[in-house]
Order: C-alpha cells, then sequence, then structure tokens
C-alpha cells in the first residue's frame, strides 16, 4: 500500500509563512524580514581563515567549509567559479509541489523585488537578476554573509552571485555581478547546464 | 459657555457664509491687537497657521478666507493689518488678490506663501508690492518673525518727502551700503531695483530686464517708492558701479531732452522707507545697514533659498529634525534597512527600520485590501507622540518620529514638499 505525498510541515509551514509575509507586509517588508533573518544566522558562523584557496577547497570536499555546511557541496569550476549541484530550497519545493502542485501566490512579486537593486543586494552583491525564487532571497545573502566569516591566508574574500537555475530550467543572470567580476555570461550559462547555481569568489587584496 | 484661553479660538458670526475664527489674548482682549488675515484654499494650512502663529511673543488677531473673494469681503470690513495669502487658489488669485490690496487698502501689509515658486511668481508679486514672498512649507518661526517685523510700524515712516529724487535714494542706497530693493510706481508704470551692499544688481521694469530695466525706471518722474528687504536675489544682470549708472541715466535723458544734469526729477515722490535697528545681516542675504543712515530697509527674517543648501540625505532630513518637537527622521528602503538618518540617542535606527518596514507594509496592503489606492501617509499615535510614515520614491519610506506637541501640519508640508526631492538624491 502506498504511503501517498506526505508534507514535511516544517518546510510547507516556512513556505506558507512567506506568504502571509507577503499578504501582510508586502514582498519588499517580507524580502527584508527574511534576508535580515539569514544575515544574522551566518552571523553566529564562527570565523576561519584558511591558510590557502587549496584548503579552502579541501574543506568544501571535506564538508567543514561554513559556506558548504549553509548549502551543501560547490565544485569549482575554475577561475573562482563555483557551481553548486543541489539547490539547498530544492527539497522543500519539491515537497510544496508534490501536495499543491504549484508554489504560493505571491513569490513572482517576491522574487522580482529581491532582483531589483538594494542597499543589501549592493553589500552581498547578489540578485540583480540571479533570483530565481524567494528562497534566493535567503540563501544567496545567507552565503555572502558567511564568507565574510572567512578569510583566505587573512585575506578577506567576497562572493558574487553570478546566475541561478528554477527548478523549471529557467536561469537568471546578474549582469551587473557578471560585469563587475569579468566573467562572461557563456561561462555561467554553462555552469548553469549541471547546476542550480553558480557563484564567483574573489579574494580582496 | 466656551471656556476662554490663550490662543483659544471663538467663532465669529458668518461673514460670507463661512466662518471665520479670530484668536484672543488671555484677557480676552482683542481691540488692541494687529489683525491678520489668512488666505488660502487649503484647510490644513490655514489650520495649522491659526494654531500656531500665535506664541508668547506674537500675539494677533486671525482672519481667515479660502478665497481671494472672501478675502476682499474680509478686508472690506474689517481693518487687516497684514494679508498673508497663497498664491494658487480657485478663483481670485493670491496675486490679483495682492493687486486689489495694494489698490484698495494701501497700508495693508501683503506676504505671499506658495508651494509651487517660480522665479515669474516672485517677479509678478514685487512688481504688485508684496512686502515678502516665503516658499511653503517655512518653519513656523520664521514665519513669525516675518510678520512680527511687517508689523512693526512703530519702525516706519510713511508721506511724502518733497524735494527728493531717485538719483538721491539710489545714491543714497549705494552710501548705505544697502541690501534691499526700490519698488518704483508711476501710473500704471511699475519698476524694481535690487541692491547688493550698496550696488545695483538687478532691476525689472514690464518686459526689461538688467541696465535697460533700470534707465527705464530713471526715466519716471514722480510716484510712488517703497524700500523693502528681499528673500532671493535674483540672477545678477547689472554690473556697473552705481555712480557710473546714475550718470548714464542722466545722459540718456539729457539726450532724450527728459530732465537736467542730476538726474530724473521726483520731487513729488510717495516715500515710504523703514528706519530700523542696526545689526548684521542674516546669512544668506538680506540686510546691511552699514552706515546707519536715515535710508535703512526694512528688516526682516530673510529665507534664504535652503533647497540649494541641501545636497546631502543628511541636510534633508534635518528639514524635520529641525522642527520643534521632531527628534528622529530616518530614510528606510522598502526592505527595511536603514537607508540615512538622523536620531536621538538611544533610538537603534536599524531596528526601527527593519519594524517600521513592516508596519508600512501593513498599511499599504490595507489601502490596497480596501481599494484606497496608494498610501501617502501613515501616522501612529502612541501616548507620547506619533510616528508618521511617508512613501519616497518606489523603494523607499520616511519614518518621523515626533513628540507630542510638534506640529503635525508642518511635518506634513515637509513631506510633500521634499520628499521628491530625497529620492533623487538617495538615487531610489
Amino acid at each position: 500500500m502506498s504511503e501517498g505525498k506526505i508534507l514535511d510541515i516544517a518546510h510547507i509551514s516556512f513556505l506558507d509563512m512567506i506568504k502571509v509575509m507577503i499578504t501582510m507586509s508586502g514582498a519588499a517588508s517580507a524580502k527584508g524580514a527574511l534576508i535580515r533573518n539569514a544575515i544574522n544566522t551566518a552571523e553566529k558562523i564562527k570565523e576561519v581563515d584558511y591558510p590557502t584557496f587549496e584548503d579552502f577547497l579541501a574543506a568544501i570536499e571535506n564538508s567543514t567549509n561554513p559556506i558548504t555546511q549553509v548549502e551543501g557541496k560547490a565544485t569549482h569550476q575554475g577561475g573562482f567559479v563555483f557551481g553548486l549541484t543541489n539547490c539547498p530550497f530544492g527539497p522543500s519545493i519539491k515537497n510544496y509541489m508534490g501536495v499543491f502542485e504549484k508554489l504560493p501566490e505571491g513569490y513572482a512579486d517576491f522574487t522580482e523585488e529581491f532582483n531589483k537593486p538594494s542597499k543589501v543586494t549592493e553589500i552581498y552583491r547578489v540578485g540583480e537578476g540571479a533570483g530565481v525564487s524567494p528562497f534566493c532571497s535567503v540563501h544567496q545573502p545567507m552565503r555572502s554573509a558567511v564568507a565574510e566569516r572567512i578569510s583566505i591566508g587573512g585575506k578577506k574574500i567576497k562572493i558574487y552571485q553570478l546566475g541561478c537555475k528554477a527548478g523549471s530550467g529557467k536561469k537568471g543572470f546578474a549582469d551587473r555581478w557578471l560585469a563587475e567580476t569579468g566573467i562572461s555570461r557563456e561561462v555561467v550559462d554553462k555552469t548553469l547546464d549541471n547546476h542550480m547555481c553558480c557563484y564567483y569568489l574573489q579574494i580582496v587584496d | 459657555m466656551k471656556k476662554m484661553r490663550r490662543g483659544g479660538l471663538l467663532p465669529l458670526p458668518d461673514q460670507v457664509g463661512r466662518k471665520f475664527y479670530t484668536t484672543v489674548n488671555v484677557l480676552g482682549e482683542k481691540e488692541n491687537l494687529k489683525k491678520i488675515l489668512i488666505v488660502d484654499d487649503e484647510e490644513d494650512m490655514v489650520w495649522s497657521l491659526r494654531q500656531n502663529i500665535n506664541n508668547d511673543y506674537l500675539q494677533v488677531e486671525i482672519f481667515t478666507a479660502a478665497s481671494g473673494e472672501e478675502a476682499l469681503t474680509v478686508l472690506s470690513s474689517n481693518h487687516i493689518d497684514l494679508v498673508l495669502t497663497d498664491i494658487r487658489m480657485p478663483g481670485m488669485s493670491g496675486l490679483d488678490l495682492l493687486l486689489e490690496v495694494k489698490n484698495r487698502f494701501p497700508y495693508t501689509m501683503v506676504i505671499i506663501m506658495t508651494a509651487f515658486p517660480s522665479n515669474e511668481f516672485k517677479k509678478e508679486a514685487l512688481l504688485r508690492g508684496s512686502l515678502h514672498f516665503i516658499e511653503k512649507p517655512f518653519d513656523i518661526k520664521e514665519l513669525r518673525d516675518l510678520i512680527r517685523h511687517a508689523l512693526r510700524e512703530e519702525n516706519v515712516f510713511k508721506g511724502t518727502v518733497a524735494g527728493v529724487g531717485l538719483a538721491d535714494v539710489i545714491q543714497i542706497n549705494g552710501l548705505s551700503r544697502a541690501t534691499s530693493l526700490l519698488r518704483v510706481k508711476q501710473g500704471e508704470q511699475l519698476g524694481v531695483i535690487y541692491f547688493q551692499e550698496g550696488q545695483v544688481v538687478h532691476a525689472m521694469c514690464g518686459d526689461l530686464e538688467g541696465e535697460d530695466a533700470f534707465f527705464k525706471i530713471m526715466e519716471f518722474t514722480g510716484g510712488r517708492l517703497d524700500s523693502m528687504s528681499f528673500n532671493d536675489l535674483p540672477a545678477r544682470t547689472i554690473n556697473a558701479p552705481v555712480e557710473a549708472l546714475i550718470i548714464e541715466a542722466a545722459r540718456r535723458l539729457d539726450e532724450s531732452g527728459g530732465g537736467d544734469s542730476t538726474g530724473p526729477d521726483c520731487a513729488d515722490i510717495d516715500l515710504e522707507v523703514q528706519i530700523n535697528e542696526i545689526k548684521s545681516a542674516p546669512a544668506g542675504g538680506g540686510i546691511n545697514h552699514g552706515s546707519g543712515l536715515a535710508f535703512a530697509v526694512q528688516t526682516g527674517t530673510e529665507p534664504v533659498n535652503r533647497e540649494d543648501e541641501m545636497s546631502s540625505l543628511k541636510d534633508l532630513l534635518s528639514e524635520f529634525t529641525n522642527i520643534p518637537g521632531v527628534n528622529t527622521a530616518c530614510l528606510v528602503g522598502r526592505d527595511g534597512f536603514l537607508l540615512d538618518s538622523i536620531a536621538m540617542s538611544g533610538i537603534d535606527t536599524e531596528m526601527i527600520g527593519a519594524i517600521a518596514s513592516s508596519g508600512f507594509g501593513a498599511s499599504e496592503s490595507m489601502g490596497k485590501q480596501l481599494g484606497k489606492g496608494a498610501l501617502s501617509m501613515s501616522m501612529i499615535e502612541f501616548a507620547n507622540g506619533p510616528v508618521m510614515l511617508s512613501p519616497v520614491g518606489d523603494d523607499a519610506f520616511l519614518v518621523i518620529v515626533a513628540d507630542k506637541d510638534a506640529n503635525l501640519g508642518m511635518i506634513r508640508l515637509k513631506i510633500k514638499k521634499h520628499a521628491s526631492l530625497i529620492a533623487e538624491t538617495a538615487a531610489i
């Protein structure tokens, strides 16, 4: 006998809560609240310094890298471009859609709101077209904020969100951050063929 | 029976179909108070002025009218000392009212106020005889100072001075290094000459400006002359020294056979000037009495063109925190991230931004649900005063934290005036 579709109520509640926040106080306010929460979480991460970039990569492989701890293993594509195979929100989205077939109303507005230039997208170098779902507004700033807790050879690092791919396969590109990093759209496009998320890591001199 | 209190409002009988209110002093005596007529179709503005003009240092009897036509009715039945009028009103405009007042009630002073300042308005107001021009929103203290000085009649000489020519007046202004303007009227012709530290810097006459206007005015052979201060100095159009201008005017008159070598004959000019205490000029223009010669000009608050000075968000936010009772002004992104702020100590503006974002968003959502359209302002009243939220551009909003005694009308007016400039400055 089949167990049928089973809801992960912890995740479902979170997804529905986003919808409630959008309804109650608008997409902009809801976005801000989620981002602030994500940043606060990131700030709880212990600071770490890796002697070399190779040590940083090794920490990804053995899952001790703080970025890996919040999103899973990313793979270095070369030239400091990384691809993340699985979206950390993928299972939740899949579970929700498995039962309700589509995501809650208001999510499109939320995503559009996240992609707008704003103080927070400026600080964390996210959005600007690289958001493909409301969850990007949690995930992308959180990764950037976690990166602020990491240094390589004593030097700070910065993350630039270059692109992202929705479950439907639709890709989003952050032209602004592509321009700032000098990474070509083709490289990101190709990375997203096999990954859900693509970002650039800069070691700040 | 209504309880009488200082600054309280007592309804007067209907005079033209609407109630006028007057403010009386603590003893209920209003006979000796100067009378001010506020003319504005904007109810908020009239309400705010009526509530705030009188204080410990200024007590006047206040009349109100919602149009120029109503104002003339009030003027006909009351001796009004000063008219404070908006420009843009349905029916008779403030400028038309000004002209009527100057023709029918020549000793009634007029202050023009408008939320839509333009050089054309200012020029027209000056030519029609306005004492002062003030931009909305203005600080109530600034307006009180303006009114107080305008009403200082004891410092004004009025009458006809025989044997004084226009050239004499201009020379004396030059010697006293005055910063003022002369309004010259001969029949239907009007001219204005601006002085800055004794130098003639600008003139207007009909469609003429600059030296052409100056020489045209110097052709006047008599009439009425008013000396007054000015709010904003227009762009300088005259650079020649006073002496050279007077000599050139005399030469032109000689050539045209219109006068003697000493300049235009203005022996029958009605001269109205004010003798004032010697004081230093306020920043941004206004008064320079220098030698303290008999010809000085009316003092008064000289509002500077503040928009030119406001180059940063902090400057703009200080427009709010400078209002008595306003202690915090924040510009917040709609996502709740703080863009800039001026706050009293102890206020966590980052947290205020985050919380206010929720309140602002909730207000917008409610309006949307109720079909009320776009949110223009939201006010939350607390025991110790209100918090006002108002959108700025598409992506931000203002949070103004005030004490319970703060002038809410003034805050509203400043929000209306500065919102677009704040959005522009913040690039939002």
